[in-house]
């Protein structure tokens, strides 16, 4: 039945392959973020007991999470575990693109130029999109979002650009 | 006991305000919109429709936000019967008999049951909620920060032991909820934490951002890896009111889920999950004839809608009575209270009457609404639930984009939420819940002042966790759901209770 994360489907038959496998990964991605956390508060003074500092949390969770990644590093080496697979690049790609892209537009340009954009290039991350299709729906989209956000709620968000004086 | 009724008087009479009941209604409405769409979950939903409340005022806002929440539910249940796609966690126990009825063209009466069932879970959640109110938060009051401290560490724990996967991963992706909590300017000192001197996150990150980056964002890069396989029940729909026979059935399923699901979404840390699975096992028990169950059941439907709406419902206790949020969604509440200047806690009750009394009555109207809304709307959703994904996905990228930008109007924290989209997919792909991270998030800061003001108190003395019964008694059960959760019998029952 269905809670299962995709990722473990695809776990099994090629488990034994490499040392890299999905759990190691996880450790390596905790010790990771553990000493960047902790580099990034080093500066940061923990204090005394009566007197708790700004650091003693960050400090003592990113050491916390250190330990985890050791314990996942471990226990990964040690049993079978799936590897990590099937990483959508072309989703990453192009939606993460969209999203950038309206961040770099809607300033300068505008809801009418950044919503759109951002639309039809994260389309592309699907294979089945149809061009004919994508195109009417972004253009009602677009309209529908300019409507609701601007006419409707009146948020301060840029229209157009505003050398074109809107 | 008059007291109550007073209450609920005012409560009613702010809720049921023309501005405010039309409010209640526009988001069960868009609720459900949203929430019927497969693959979008109640979090992602109310995320995702935040910026629609930005411009009201905050009784209206919170009113309308519980409406989206209540109609997320119920989208995922919709979505559930008729796609074999739970929407959430909770929903899941809904497929097994709900989408068997749907193929055997009695989907209406599934829906039918199920909006029903929710209909008197919620009314009786909603009572229970206004009786325990004023009791629990004059307890509330009692707490000290050490106590306070001691009750979010057993929320975390529950939590971990109620996520699904690995229990070292999920106390990880907690710890890296609070570390992402410390960025920012320090409440106490001022000092910029893990900012590197970049203004854009000197007020520390965003709740919004996390959640429309891992839940929005890094939801469409997981599906976007599997080829849609959506099998709409293409049977009829047919009728929607169920029979008496059905009816009689039902009723006993629908009581004793109520009381199942009500009690467990007080627990702190996500116990509202449960209440459908304990639902189901206890119907499945009782029935003369387990063998029905799996091929279209109603009581199936019945007994774990009405504990899953019960559950959704009682999980505000914690969070309106002593400001904790027992689970992601109620942590995304928080977020937007905090955006509308409101402060969850105790103080709330005493100090904000209307708002309060407001929401809990609006708890039941919106209960009212979705019975009205869904019975006659449910062509719509059907329809709704062909819309193909390659459509889907870039609509969403746009609103959770002029979203995110009207947070703040800042184009950087639109890119922010790229990046945490990205960091939400890594940890999709290396087996890490993302749920535990946002509660850990959103009690971070809470934790940190609590532990400091209790260290204060105690000039420093860590035995004031000990000292103090309510304290002690909190840690002890926190520890004790820990190794009951560690141990090997326990935990592979708990993979069980969460694959099948």
């Amino acid at each position: 039945m269905a809670v299962e994360d995709p990722a473990e489907q695809s776990a099994g038959e090629s488990a034994r392959s490499t040392f890299l496998n999905r759990e190691v990964l996880a450790g390596l991605f905790l010790l990771a973020s553990a000493a960047f956390g902790y580099y990034a508060a080093y500066p940061l003074d923990a204090g005394s007991m009566s007197g708790v500092g700004s650091g003693l949390m960050p400090k003592s969770v990113a050491l916390g999470l250190g330990g985890f990644g050791v314990y996942l590093v471990a226990s990964g080496l040690v049993g079978d575990h799936e590897r990590v697979e099937g990483f959508s690049l072309r989703g990453i790609i192009f939606v993460l693109g969209g999203i950038l892209a309206f961040a770099a537009t809607v300033r300068p340009m505008g809801l009418l130029v950044a919503g759109p954009l951002a639309m039809l290039l994260s389309s592309l991350a699907d294979q089945d999109t149809r061009p004919l299709e994508i195109l009417i729906f972004t253009a009602c989209m677009t309209l529908g979002c300019y409507l609701l956000f601007k006419a409707l709620l009146h948020l301060p968000i840029p229209v157009l650009p505003p050398l074109l004086g809107y | 006991m008059w007291d109550l009724v007073s209450n609920l008087q005012l409560g009613l009479s702010v809720a049921g305000s023309l501005h405010n009941a039309a409010l209640c209604f526009l988001g069960c409405l868009i609720g459900t919109l949203i929430g019927v769409l497969p693959g979008v979950g109640p979090i992602a939903t109310i995320a995702m429709l935040l910026p629609l409340t930005f411009g009201l005022d905050p009784v209206g806002a919170l009113i309308m936000l519980a409406g989206i929440y209540y109609g997320a539910q119920y989208g995922g249940s919709t979505t559930a019967i008729l796609v074999n796609i739970p929407g959430e966690a909770t929903a899941v126990v809904t497929v097994l008999d709900g989408h068997q009825m749907a193929k055997q063209g009695r989907a209406g009466i599934a829906l039918g049951i199920a909006a029903i069932g929710s209909f008197i879970a919620g009314t009786i959640a909603t009572i229970i909620i206004a009786a325990a109110a004023k009791p629990l938060t004059s307890l509330a009051l009692l707490f000290g920060p050490a106590d306070y401290f001691a009750l979010m560490v057993l929320g975390l724990m529950f939590a971990v032991v109620l996520a699904r996967g690995s229990v070292p991963k999920a106390i990880a992706m907690i710890l890296f909820g609070i570390l992402l909590s410390t960025v920012g300017t320090d409440i106490e000192t001022g000092e910029e934490r893990l900012t590197f001197g970049w203004m854009e996150i000197a007020d520390g990150i965003d709740f919004a951002i996390i959640a429309m980056g891992m839940f929005g964002f890094a939801e469409i890069l997981r599906n976007l890896e599997h080829r849609e396989a959506r099998g709409v029940v293409s049977a009829k729909i047919g009728q929607l009111l169920p029979n008496f026979s059905d009816f009689k059935t039902s009723f006993a399923p629908i009581l004793r889920g109520t009381g199942i699901g009500s009690l467990l979404g007080f627990l702190p840390g996500n116990g509202a999950v449960l209440g459908p699975f304990a639902s189901y096992s206890i119907e499945k028990k009782l029935a003369k004839d387990p063998s029905r169950f799996g091929q279209g059941a109603i009581e199936g439907v019945a007994g774990p809608e009405s504990a899953n709406n019960a559950g959704a419902q009682t999980a505000f206790i914690p969070l309106l009575t002593l400001g904790i949020p027992p689970n992601a969604v109620m942590a995304l509440m928080i977020g937007a209270m905090t955006i509308h200047g409101i402060v969850p806690g105790p103080q709330i009750i005493s100090k904000q009457p209307d708002l309060f009394w407001g929401m809990i009555a609006s708890m039941w109207i919106g209960n009212l609404m979705l019975l009205i809304i869904n019975l006659p709307l449910i062509g719509i959703w059907v329809r709704l639930l062909r819309v193909p994904y390659r459509l889907m996905f870039p609509a969403i990228v746009i609103f959770c984009c002029i979203g995110i930008y009207s947070i703040n109007n800042s184009p950087t924290q639109v890119a922010l939420t790229g990046a945490f989209a990205l960091f939400g997919y890594l940890l999709i792909k290396l087996g890490f819940e993302q749920a535990p991270l946002l509660l850990g998030f959103v009690l971070g800061n809470l934790m940190e002042e609590k532990l400091r003001q209790a260290m204060v108190i105690s000039r420093g003395s860590l035995w004031t966790f000990v000292d103090r019964p309510v304290s002690l008694g909190l840690l002890v059960l926190a520890l004790i759901v820990f190794i009951v959760s560690a141990l090997p019998a326990i935990s592979r029952s708990r993979e069980t209770v969460f694959t099948e």
